[in-house]
């Protein structure tokens, strides 16, 4: 009998995460590559994300895993792998993307002037921009998925878009 | 307010004329605040110059095409073992495992088809043996007679999947390195 319940709710939350992967792990990976700057890592990142709703969802299958929670997760397992390797994420000067990390068909000059500002932010910073402009949620939203309040988020962005601008003026020197 | 507090609350303003999210009176203010700060004229730019550097970001975002798939991985990952329920009180902690690898003398042989020899035999050993054990116990695996060695370790979760190998004492050959972290990677490891 609680083999049967076990199984069931194995079932159920392999049936859960896999319509959660489905439906954002393109998102979410690109999302955690623009915050670390590399693909292999956004890669292993994510999936450590999916695993751990999995997990979360063995143990209550009922439990609601919105959106939010899939990006607070990823911003957080993005914040957490940058300090812990204290990587620069610095590109080179001429700013040519690595091959092995962005696709050739990716290194437009809007890509690359974006990830050319990513580099240069605080994490704070680089996720108010991406989970904003990027991804699409609002300034409310994105303040509830990172602990914070809307205004703190729009003065993150606008920071952030003082770098980017910056970046595009030395691009047109 | 202070002159420090205006420009304050001026990038909130121009944060929200960023995302789209201004209103008339927000777009009056920044407008206002604007007209006698050329401080901030300079460093954040009127709406117009905003909504241009903003636009950056989505087309950052419409240009990419990177779509990885991460079902196979994910579904190896979650697959049940018989040992979840030993794995279920791991479940907290990573275990790193160490794994000691002996390889045989003709190993130092730096020809390629030599290392390549080597290779197949090591990860045979190591994905046809049983190499789980404890948290700091190692185990050795012998493949021919002992004269070179390799040690690395490996972060393995609570489902017995390798997360991560590293080597600890290279055999100095990076190709074989190489090789036993990636047998090591692939191996199974269960949790009793």
């Amino acid at each position: 009998m609680e083999a049967c319940h076990t199984a069931d709710a194995t079932a159920l939350a392999q049936a859960r995460a896999e319509s959660l992967v489905l439906g954002y792990q393109t998102k979410l990976a690109r999302y955690v590559r623009r915050m670390v700057g590399d693909a292999e890592v956004a890669l292993d990142l994510t999936q450590d994300v999916f695993l751990s709703a999995y997990r979360m969802l063995q143990a209550d299958p009922s439990r609601e895993l919105t959106a939010g929670w899939l990006y607070r997760a990823a911003t957080n397992a993005a914040i957490s792998f940058i300090r812990r390797k204290k990587i620069l994420r610095v590109l080179p000067l001429d700013r040519e993307i690595d091959r092995n990390t962005w696709r050739v068909d990716e290194r437009s000059a809007a890509s690359v002037d974006l990830q050319a500002a990513l580099a240069r932010l605080p994490t704070d910073q680089s996720a108010a921009l991406l989970l904003t402009s990027y991804v699409g949620y609002s300034s409310s939203e994105a303040a509830a998925i990172l602990g914070t309040t809307a205004d703190a988020i729009r003065q993150r962005v606008c920071r952030a878009m003082r770098v980017l601008r910056n970046v595009m003026k030395e691009d047109m020197k | 307010m202070t002159r420090r507090g205006d420009c304050a609350q001026a990038e909130k303003l121009a944060g929200a004329v960023a995302l789209g999210e201004a209103g008339n009176a927000e777009r009056d203010a920044y407008r206002s605040h604007l007209a006698g700060c050329r401080q901030c004229l300079d460093a954040l730019g009127g709406e117009r110059e905003i909504e241009r550097v903003m636009a950056v970001a989505a087309r950052a975002r419409d240009s990419e095409s990177w779509e990885p798939d991460l079902r196979a991985s994910l579904v190896r990952r979650t697959r049940p073992r018989r040992a979840w329920a030993l794995a279920a009180v791991l479940a907290a902690a990573a275990l790193v495992v160490g794994l000691r690898i002996t390889l045989p003398r003709d190993f130092h042989s730096p020809a390629a088809p030599a290392i390549m020899a080597q290779e197949a035999r090591a990860l045979a050993a190591l994905n046809t043996q049983s190499i789980v054990r404890p948290q700091g116990r190692a185990e050795s695996l012998a493949v021919g007679t002992t004269t070179v060695s390799t040690a690395f370790e490996v972060r393995v979760n609570a489902r017995g999947v390798a997360l991560r190998c590293v080597i600890t004492r290279s055999s100095g050959y990076r190709a074989l390195d190489d090789s036993v972290c990636r047998a090591a990677m692939h191996a199974h490891y269960s949790s009793h």
